[in-house]
């Protein structure tokens, strides 16, 4: 049996060549791990806003893609474009400077992508919903960050989910299913968002919100609520930003 | 000791075939069943898992007899702790999809069964050059079966062979589209968690028939 200060020094030791190496790992690789997350959000921006796959495969490429067809730049509540540093703002606390991300094609508004941030279950889930020129009808939504459970509330990030809000069934006049994006104002051109239901969305004649709402995910309600309530804050920030894209066409 | 003698070829093919130390202790279920979905996630996280249990291994064996004893399993488990966070700062700076891709999976090697029984029952007793290839042999034992499982689980469950690439992985083969026009259809059960229950189970019953391992009555 070794004694109580042999077992301490001992102790001590390990912690410290342990700790030593982990701060070194950590220390030489942060560079790199930072330009991943940066490319990572970029990624996340330009796949909402509906860019080919093709243009997303490397770091360079991303950031390429995303200096030359995107128009980022910070809005206040009223919808007046305010001074930023884009990079540094705080999406989930910060109420006066809010990003606004906008596809330009030859001087024409394309698509508009606003970061969303909020509570699930465990974390805080981030990503970004972009909606067409017409500030209504959703062009794409990304989720980036989380710390949701993989397979109940992780599920937000996969391509099942995410499609739903692209992919609402409208039964046209010949009887034919032609999908369409959900929409996140009402008749009035009030902003309502979209709700993630529990379980699968009524898509019967008498339920005419459909049209706002998504699927469910099993097993992760309290992350969808999370999104659900978020999703409409957060676009409620930008309600006369919208309303100024939608009237004027730009900001 | 010579490197390859046929001690040392029994510790490495030991693990592979007759005591695998997934299809015969059944240890290290758990990532098991949760990386298998596509073959390019269990092919890095075999390389993790062997970086990892090869290295605790060696460092154990090195200390093995200075370690006091009533806190030799919290060593073990801060020198595995340790090793796994590297592997995952290190996946999170070069493999950033795959990193996100197996999330909390490469974290979790951490409480994998296999490394802290290899330390505990090997390496604290053995030289550093068995336990290194012990560590060896019990990871690609390992290896080889969450490989084939989630061969299996790709081809019948996507319809895909995907092999690691540093992105989002390389698409070697997949079901021609001809064939799901004449009716050919994935098995979504096989994506799922119960999916990996059964081919983990008709694995184990293939490799104990022909490790000729038979169960105690």
């Amino acid at each position: 049996m070794h004694s109580n200060n042999y077992t301490l020094g001992f102790v001590f030791i390990v912690t410290l060549v342990l700790g030593t190496m982990l701060s070194f790992t950590k220390d030489s690789v942060k560079v790199l791990q930072d330009q991943n997350l940066k490319a990572d959000v970029q990624k996340t921006i330009l796949r909402s806003l509906n860019f080919d796959e093709s243009l997303l495969l490397t770091n360079e490429s991303i950031e390429q893609t995303f200096k030359n067809s995107i128009d980022a730049k910070c809005v206040n509540i009223e919808g007046e474009i305010v001074e930023c540093n884009i990079e540094e703002v705080d999406i989930e606390k910060n109420v006066e400077t809010l990003p606004i991300y906008i596809r330009m094609d030859n001087d024409k508004v394309q698509g508009i992508a606003l970061p969303i941030a909020g509570k699930g279950l465990w974390s805080t889930i981030f990503g970004y919903i972009a909606l067409n020129p017409d500030t209504d009808s959703v062009l794409g939504i990304q989720f980036y960050k989380h710390g949701e459970t993989p397979g109940l509330g992780g599920e937000v990030e996969k391509k099942w989910f995410t499609d739903n809000f692209i992919n609402h069934p409208m039964k046209k006049s010949n009887g034919q299913i032609e999908f369409v994006p959900k929409k996140i104002r009402d008749e009035n051109g009030k902003i309502i968002s979209i709700t993630v239901i529990k379980g699968g969305v009524d898509y019967s004649d008498s339920n005419k919100s459909a049209i706002h709402q998504v699927d469910g995910i099993s097993g992760a309600t309290v992350t969808a609520d999370g999104v659900t309530d978020f999703l409409l804050e957060d676009l409620l920030r930008y309600e006369k930003t919208l309303d100024k894209i939608r009237d004027y066409g730009t900001i | 000791m010579e490197l390859f003698n046929s001690e040392s070829k029994k510790i490495i093919s030991d693990p592979i075939n007759v005591n695998n130390p997934i299809s015969l202790q059944v240890l290290g279920i758990c990532s098991a069943l949760a990386v298998t979905i596509r073959l390019d996630q269990a092919i890095i996280m075999t390389l993790a898992v062997i970086f990892v249990l090869c290295s605790s291994n060696v460092i154990l064996s090195v200390i093995r007899n200075y370690i006091p004893t009533r806190v030799r399993i919290v060593i073990m488990l801060s020198v595995i702790a340790s090793l796994v966070s590297v592997v995952d700062e290190l996946l999170k700076a070069y493999l950033y999809d795959m990193s996100k891709q197996l999330s909390v999976f490469v974290g979790l090697i951490i409480t994998n069964c296999i490394i802290m029984g290899r330390a505990e029952a090997f390496a604290l007793k053995n030289g550093p050059s068995k336990a290194f290839l012990d560590g060896l042999g019990n990871g690609l034992g390992y290896g080889l079966i969450i490989i084939v499982v989630s061969f299996f689980r790709e081809l019948f469950g996507a319809g895909t062979i995907t092999l690691p690439d540093g992105g989002a992985g390389y698409v070697l083969w997949s079901i021609p589209e001809s064939w799901y026009a004449a009716g050919y259809e994935n098995i979504g059960l096989l994506v799922l968690s119960p999916g990996a229950f059964i081919i983990l189970g008709l694995v184990i019953w293939v490799q104990r028939e022909f490790a000729g391992v038979e169960e105690d009555a």
